[in-house]
């Protein structure tokens, strides 16, 4: 479903991105991993559109969606939430919903589309607050149900269960399987959080100084040497050993 | 016929609203001085709620109202002088110039994304740069006054001896401004624009061509700051470069933050209460202290930006839901009692 080959992307001299390539299936759930500064962000900021790369293409749905605009690759269906929550403050939750799901619905049935993203992500308690008034839970529920309502195939989470405490969690990383599952929703999924990787993902790619160093299942990965030295350092290597 | 459904507090509020327009000219009609700074009032609404589409909804910071206003003046002054066309067509053609200008400029500035700061100094620049373009053609500007003639019906030359005519126009555009304005904040551009005001980047990942908003946000901001060009041209009797006014924008601007950024009456309310106030302080103290009305906009500014940052229109909708909640209780204890 998507395919990112030899992606490249500088800022000045920094190489933020070197090189990598990775592969999606329709219907997986994948982990993007990697150290602080590693260059996850940036590689879902090229693949959303809202970087341009320097080198390398991006395929989605068999197009050639590299430097293509933000808007146009989520009307091709793919959306993305934030590492840091970027909702609008001053919007309703029902509003924020709103704009997402205009993107396939008009006037007559937006409504109908925005009851329905706010009951499966469970905001109806809450669809008429201010998004100011919300705590990181919600804004994170908030964050995927507008992405959600623009009816997506595909969906980059960015560290979506950072800062969430272990029953909230529990509920998110439920919510995301249950929409994989009968949405029919592929997942890229940018995670810190090892419950959520472990627990979520079929399979991992990690990142490190830009480069993909290692691919493959949890169980793979959790043994891989060279992610234990990117994470730990050499020494980690060697007391394993 | 059912009448009953119709007196909801919304079209109460409109009805009382529309019977104190009509009622004022009556009252003021004798003073052309007051019905001249009425008119006055009403023109910086119109601007106020116009750009309260491009500032307040889509949150660029827009310097240039002068602009596009002096277009339109222009526009309808110099068809009326020199092939005596209408200032129906006139203000109608001075909209759609300013529009086309709005859209040119915005373009490349939108595709490059530039915002705040700096897109409040490229819109201001483009009223400096009007001006002295229109200071150098003569052929329509130039540093004198060209006056619009009179002609022979008032109603073809827009050129009355009374300014309630004027004020009656006036009001009519206001209550399309304020209509357009509620209509976009319920649209899918309304939504798209509120939301590129908070984050352009959280938006297009939803779907939205934040170019392609903005430009539409600006277009009909320059179109109607365009047609009140001409109507202004017409009330003064001449154009002028000086229409090119760089405080004109920026007391728009003002108006449009004071009043609640997005909110859909807000701008109008803050231009009435303001604009009034700055005519009252100019016309008792305007021989002492000129300048005095700039201070205390400078005051009022600090004060809304310390105590209300969204405006003062949050201020009024909590008022007003203070009288709808008495007003529902009262209506409640009339049924219990009966």
């Amino acid at each position: 479903m998507l395919k990112v080959a030899d992606l490249t992307k500088k800022f000045g001299n920094l190489i933020a991105v070197n090189c990598a390539s990775f592969e999606v299936n329709r219907g997986e759930i994948i982990g993007l991993i990697g150290p602080n500064g590693a260059g996850k962000t940036t590689l879902f900021n090229a693949i959303s559109g809202l970087y341009k790369p320097e080198g390398g293409t991006i395929t989605f749905k068999g197009m050639n969606i590299t430097g293509w605009l933000p808007h146009k690759i989520c009307k091709l269906g793919m959306s993305r939430t934030f590492q840091v929550t970027r909702a609008f403050t001053h919007m309703t939750v029902e509003d924020t919903v709103r704009v997402g799901a205009y993107n396939r619905y008009n006037e007559k049935n937006v409504q109908e589309k925005v009851d329905q993203v706010v009951k499966i992500c469970d905001l109806t308690d809450i669809r008429k607050r201010v998004c100011s008034d919300l705590g990181l839970a919600s804004l994170r529920k908030v964050e995927l149900a507008r992405a959600l309502a623009t009816e997506p195939e595909m969906l980059l989470l960015d560290e979506a269960g950072a800062g969430l405490n272990a029953t909230e969690l529990e509920t998110f990383m439920n919510l995301i399987k249950k929409l994989n599952q009968e949405n029919k929703i592929t997942f890229c999924v940018v995670e810190h959080v090892m419950q959520m990787v472990m627990g979520l993902c079929q399979q991992i790619v990690v990142l490190d100084s830009g480069e993909i160093i290692a691919s493959g299942t949890p169980n793979q990965i959790s043994t891989n040497a060279r992610v234990i030295e990117a994470y730990l350092g050499k020494r980690a290597v060697h007391v394993r050993d | 016929m059912n009448f009953k459904k119709y007196f909801n507090q919304q079209n109460t509020f409109i009805l009382i609203g529309l019977v104190i327009a009509l009622v004022i000219p009556q009252a003021f009609k004798s003073s052309q001085y007051v019905m001249l700074l009425i008119t006055t009032v009403l023109l910086y609404a119109i601007l106020a709620s116009a750009w309260n589409i491009i500032g307040g909804m889509a949150g660029q910071l827009d310097l240039a109202a002068a602009a596009y206003l002096g277009l339109g003046a222009f526009t309808t002054g110099t068809l009326l002088i020199q092939w005596n066309i209408t200032p129906w067509v006139g203000m109608f053609l001075g909209g759609l110039i300013a529009m086309g200008l709005a859209i040119l400029i915005g373009f490349p500035l939108f595709g490059f994304k530039v915002k705040e700061l700096w897109y409040a100094i490229s819109s201001s620049a483009l009223v400096v740069v009007l001006q002295s373009l229109f200071m150098m053609w003569n052929e329509v500007g130039g540093p004198t006054e060209k006056y619009l003639p009179s002609g022979s019906s008032p109603w073809y030359s827009l050129r009355f001896n009374t300014y309630v005519p004027y004020y009656y126009i006036m009001v009519t555009i206001l209550v399309v401004v304020i209509l357009i304005n509620r209509w976009i904040r319920y649209s899918k551009l309304g939504y798209s624009l509120l939301a590129l005001g908070e984050d352009e980047d959280a938006v297009e990942v939803l779907g939205v061509n934040s170019q392609l908003s903005k430009l539409k946000a600006l277009a009909i901001y320059a179109f109607i700051c365009g047609v009140v060009g001409g109507l202004y041209a017409c009330i003064y009797g001449y154009v002028h470069p000086a229409f090119f006014d760089t405080s004109m924008s920026m007391e728009i601007t003002i108006l449009g933050i004071v009043g609640g950024m997005g909110f859909i009456y807000g701008p109008a309310m803050a231009a009435i209460v303001m604009v009034s106030f700055r005519e009252f302080l100019r016309a008792s103290l305007g021989s002492q202290l000129a300048g005095l009305y700039l201070a205390v906009y400078a005051i009022i500014l600090i004060v809304v930006a310390l105590f209300q940052p969204r405006g003062i229109a949050p201020l009024f909708e909590r008022g007003l839901k203070k009288i709808q909640t008495y007003f529902a209780e009262l209506k409640r204890g009339h049924k219990a009692d009966a």
